[in-house]
């Protein structure tokens, strides 16, 4: 696409390819920084490539900021948690802006983004952190004695995560305390907090001027296996309870601009839970979703909120109004094989067959074996979805679970 | 959605994955090269849905244009439908991976609307379509009648479907009667040439063999010729006609006496020659016949009065060698020695030496480990290349060169069986057991372990015994000769043919094309010189002495120039219709090639021996840039007449020439 000079000039930080394209078909110039590795292939398909070691910080950290400033670079968007601490760091160079870098701080140690929703009057689980195997003994005791267990009656779990990785990986959910001693040493410090017994549900929101511009209700079937958007009705009618407290989290970190995918539990008599609160794209690939149903290109829509040259007319005719302009309802849901050994990929004849049916990103199994998962796991592939009805769609997503999709 | 209601749910869900196959088409056109893989994914998974819905072939055949127009077979090997393999296609076909079957699915619904006609492609004729088609139908037969295995459903599950609508579809569309009856056409035009390499005739007679046998099958009154293909594998005598299997055919030799016994032997002997193929019952045969006196040996391999005499002078050497290579597995082998002791060349006082050297060699580790992964236990390595020498010493021109850029090494070897046996026989030796071969390049020892790369990368496998083993060791010394001809002016071709062939290539060289601008220059002077030097009525009626490399611009059906081709000139002499022929060996593993503007590239019925390809010579001459001669017998240039520089030309301004040729 033609590059528009008088519009910002955006540096990707992370590889994904879906960003990529979205950066090629948009009118502002861009550069992907990424590791060494994807050199070679954006030489091949002439991607404006600039190479950066994100896991090494040193004292040549400024390097990059500088550099980025020297090319005429205007913004830094952050595609992965690993590159949000980043970006606030390059940002607050890029747009002289020093509280950007401690924002991003917040972002990332999620014991510290808990607090200051806490300061912020964000209602926020039970939550502590974990330094060693007896710290979780102590909290899962404390939790349960809370809820007035007996002895005998079975305990309430409570979840454990890694302070400074995305979503569900480094998830655990503990239910006993033989759990507990399966805990490798490695993954300590972490952060423990109380279950919720609610309804999970995420939030994809592009912040511009300080002012949510879209905000996008995504609606989990099971945690960790299935999300659809836009969401049922019966989890849209607290859109404006759920605005509120979207604009409660832009006052509390100080959000002028960016893209930010919060988690929140709805528990039965409509109160909200913050869980936490991320800022880059979500996974499970709920951007593409968001396409699917609205049409616009979310990637680009993140590009356009970090532009500090993006107008408020650009931004307003960018995004359609939310549940009223979707074409249907997109889905996806994470497969992870239910048999020890498989041998081959194939999809059940009555999903291929189902109208709501869309398309696959599966791939053949490189193992027969499937190892054993721990904590929530990386699930195969991902299916998608696409269809008039919400609860329909949501049925469907929930029923992939007693499918077999490696044989 | 209310109006789709009227149509059965199928037809509504491939008119629903019909778009989506638009939109995903669309969408990979217009893909920046990085997206495109991801984008050509979703094509094959649509195609994938579309082939298991009624009527999906069809649809994706009638939009086989815009398929690959997007870009679906960019970068893969199928983007050059003109160099794919039939061969390949049972593996393609029955691959566990979605995307290989999908992909060779649309590209053969691509060569059915070429085929057509409703597709006209730049890189392939309507009849090369076509012939690709039958054949891939021919290998594929038993997925055609599902008489599937249990393997199959193992490894592929529903995706088997694909295949099998796929082919189905093919079938009714080229028609049924017509798939046996061409295929048996085909068969017999390939066994014409009496390659070496008969492991795909012998699996599309298997094929046959099996739809015969199967009661489910209505093969209508197509198929008659089939039965003397099967009959000469799996019954050519009175005691082998029912296939009773080795053991049994093993037994009743035992009770027959010298008649009987004789019958079998002539039986055996007819089929072979009929056909070039050997039946698994013939080594019982001979292996039994050894304690029977020479008699009934040489009637058994069907010799004239030349064989017999070698069997008798060489005995205990052919005994030996029959000991040796007489297995079901290495059957063919026998036809081998049969023409070898036809050749007469167990004459050349160096031969029985060598084949007795041959007879006690010990082979590489690496040697056997090839020989193996190639063809498997059945039979030991050793057996395996002995089969493999005694085929190429009595069909020097069944080389080929398989799916590989090496034609100089396939020429090289099978020129050297024709004219230099008891040297490839050395050559055999050298590669197979030192795993290296020393050439000499102007003096200056060359390698085969020292050089670098050759032509041909990775190993190749779909190769005859000798050429697996040699051709390796050639291919590298022959780019090493390239090399070391850098910064010379010219062709290398002129110093690399002689010292890689043989002292016998002409150090006289001509050629007619400017290899920097590719353009082709003073093409009637070329002519002349070529005229003159091969031409019988120009030459002083000097038949060709030793076989010349030459070098020719192949053109496909439509004229159009395809690429350059080593091949060997064996004579020029005058045909059946009274007209003068070149007659020539073409590596390429099947020499019948339409060449476009009439030039139709003959096997069979204008006075060809087995193996030999031929053409008028004017046609000829038209195609060939490079040939070499002894520069004392240049002959009368000038003697040349207008008229023959004229016919020439006019084939060559019509073809490759066309844009080659400096304007007049």
């Amino acid at each position: 696409m033609e590059k528009n000079p008088d519009k910002g000039y955006i540096a990707l930080l992370g590889w994904s390819l879906g960003a990529v394209e979205a950066a090629a078909a948009f009118d502002r110039r861009y550069v992907v920084v990424a590791p060494e590795w994807a050199e070679e292939y954006c030489l091949q398909h002439e991607i404006p490539y600039l190479p950066w070691n994100f896991e090494r910080l040193n004292d040549r950290s400024m390097e990059i900021a500088e550099t980025l400033r020297d090319m005429g670079v205007d913004a830094a968007v952050p595609l992965f948690e690993e590159t949000v601490e980043w970006a606030g760091a390059i940002n607050s160079v890029l747009m002289q802006n020093p509280r950007l870098h401690g924002q991003a701080v917040l972002f990332r140690d999620k014991a510290l983004m808990k607090r200051r929703a806490q300061l912020g009057g964000i209602r926020v689980g039970i939550f502590e952190e974990a330094h060693e195997k007896s710290d979780v003994v102590r909290f899962f005791k404390r939790v349960n004695q809370t809820l007035l267990k007996l002895d005998g009656d079975p305990d309430d779990p409570i979840h454990l995560k890694a302070f400074d990785k995305a979503g569900c990986l480094g998830h655990r959910v503990i239910r006993t305390y033989e759990e507990i001693d399966a805990i490798p040493e490695s993954e300590y410090p972490l952060l423990m907090e109380s279950h919720l017994d609610g309804w999970e549900f995420a939030v994809e929101a592009w912040v511009w001027d300080g002012k949510i511009q879209f905000l996008n209700i995504s609606e989990y079937v099971t945690l960790g296996y299935s999300v659809f958007v836009p969401a049922t009705p019966e989890l849209e009618q607290y859109r404006e309870q759920i605005t509120r407290q979207i604009e409660l989290l832009i006052k509390t970190f100080d959000i002028q601009f960016g893209q930010i995918h919060p988690e929140y539990f709805v528990t039965s008599d409509g109160t909200m839970y913050f869980g936490e609160v991320a800022y880059r794209p979500p996974g499970f690939k709920a951007f593409e979703l968001i396409e699917r149903a609205y049409g616009f290109n979310a990637y680009q829509a993140s590009m356009l909120v970090f532009d500090p040259k993006a107008t408020a007319d650009e931004v307003a005719a960018f995004f359609p109004e939310p549940v009223k302009d979707a074409k249907g309802h997109a889905g996806c849901f994470g497969v992870y094989p239910r048999r020890r050994v498989v041998s081959r990929l194939e999809i059940p004849e009555e999903t291929e067959q189902h109208p709501y049916f869309d398309y696959h990103e599966l791939s053949a199994p490189l193992e027969a074996t499937v190892t054993k998962r721990t904590a929530f796991g990386t699930h195969w592939g991902l299916m998608f979805f696409f269809g008039d009805d919400p609860h329909t769609l949501r049925d469907l997503l929930k029923h992939q679970e007693s499918l077999d999709f490696y044989v | 959605m209310s109006s789709d209601n009227e149509l059965p749910v199928s037809e509504q869900r491939l008119g629903a994955l019909l778009q989506q196959l638009e939109v995903a088409l669309a969408a990979l056109e217009s893909a920046p090269s990085f997206s495109r893989p991801g984008r050509a994914g979703r094509v094959f998974d649509l195609a994938r849905r579309i082939l298991l819905e009624p009527g999906g072939c069809a649809a994706l055949e009638q939009r086989a244009q815009a398929i690959e127009q997007a870009g679906t077979f960019a970068d893969s090997d199928w983007a050059e439908p003109q160099r794919l393999q039939p061969a390949l296609t049972p593996a393609s076909l029955g691959s566990p991976q979605a995307e290989t079957v999908v992909i060779e699915a649309l590209s053969e619904l691509r060569l059915l609307a070429v085929a057509r006609g409703d597709y006209v492609h730049p890189l392939l004729s309507a009849e090369q379509a076509h012939n690709h088609l039958t054949q891939v139908l021919a290998l594929n037969l038993s997925r055609i009648f599902a008489f599937s295995g249990e393997a199959e459903r193992e490894t592929q599950g529903r995706l088997a479907e694909v295949p099998r609508a796929l082919l189905r579809y093919l079938a009714e569309r080229i028609g049924y009667e017509f798939i046996v009856d061409t295929m048996i056409d085909e068969i017999w035009r390939l066994l014409g040439q009496r390659p070496l390499m008969v492991a795909p005739v012998r699996r599309m007679i298997d094929q046959m063999a099996l739809c015969q046998a199967n009661p489910e099958i209505d093969l209508g009154t197509s198929g008659q010729g089939a039965a003397r293909l099967v009959s000469s594998l799996y019954g050519p005598t009175q005691g082998s006609r029912e296939d009773p299997g080795i053991e049994a055919y093993a037994g009743r030799l035992a009770g027959m006496d010298t008649a009987a016994l004789q019958q079998e032997a002539t039986g055996m002997a007819r089929a072979m020659h009929d056909t070039g193929l050997v039946s698994p019952y013939h080594p019982v045969l001979l292996r039994y016949l050894l304690d029977h006196g020479d008699h009934l040996l040489s009637e058994a391999l069907g010799l004239s009065t030349t064989g017999r005499d070698c069997l008798l002078c060489y005995h205990q050497l052919i005994r030996a060698l029959i000991d040796a290579v007489a297995h079901p597995a290495t059957a063919q082998g026998l036809y081998g020695l049969a023409l070898l002791l036809e050749r007469g060349i167990l004459y050349q006082p160096p031969l029985a030496p060598a084949l007795w050297r041959q007879l006690g060699l010990l082979l590489s580790e690496s040697s056997r480990q090839r020989l193996r992964l190639a063809y498997g236990d059945a039979a030991t390595p050793e057996a395996r290349l002995l089969e493999g020498v005694l085929c190429m010493l009595g069909l020097p021109l069944g080389v080929g060169q398989g799916n590989n850029p090496t034609c100089q090494s396939a020429r090289a070897l099978s020129m050297w069986a024709y004219n230099d046996p008891d040297y490839l026989l050395q050559m055999v030796t050298w590669a197979a057991r030192d795993d290296e071969i020393v050439m000499h390049f102007e003096g200056q020892p060359i390698s085969s372990n020292a050089s670098g790369v050759g032509l041909s990368h990775g190993m190749a496998l779909d190769l005859d015994p000798v050429s697996l083993l040699v051709v390796p060791h050639l291919d590298r010394i022959y780019a090493e000769m390239g090399r070391l001809c850098i910064g010379r002016e010219g062709d290398p071709h002129r110093w690399v043919n002689p010292e890689f062939h043989g002292w016998w290539a002409g150090r006289g060289f001509h050629i007619c094309v400017d290899i920097a601008t590719g353009g082709i220059e003073d093409p009637e002077t070329f002519y002349r010189h070529f005229y003159a030097a091969y031409h019988p009525l120009y030459n002083g009626n000097q038949p060709l002495v030793h076989p010349q490399p030459a070098g020719i611009a192949v053109t496909d059906s439509a004229a159009r120039f395809i690429g350059w081709h080593a091949i060997t000139i064996l004579r020029a002499a005058i045909g059946p219709d009274e007209g003068m022929r070149v007659y020539f060996f073409n590596p390429n593993n099947d020499s019948g090639q339409d060449w476009g503007d009439g030039v139709q590239v003959s096997t069979d019925g204008n006075g060809e021996r087995f193996g030999e390809a031929s053409l008028p010579f004017a046609q000829f001459a038209s195609r060939l840039y490079i040939f070499h001669l002894d520069p004392q017998e240049e002959g009368a240039p000038a003697h040349v007449s207008a008229d023959e520089l004229g016919e020439v030309m006019g084939y060559l301004r019509r073809s490759w020439g066309a844009d080659r040729l400096a304007p007049a």
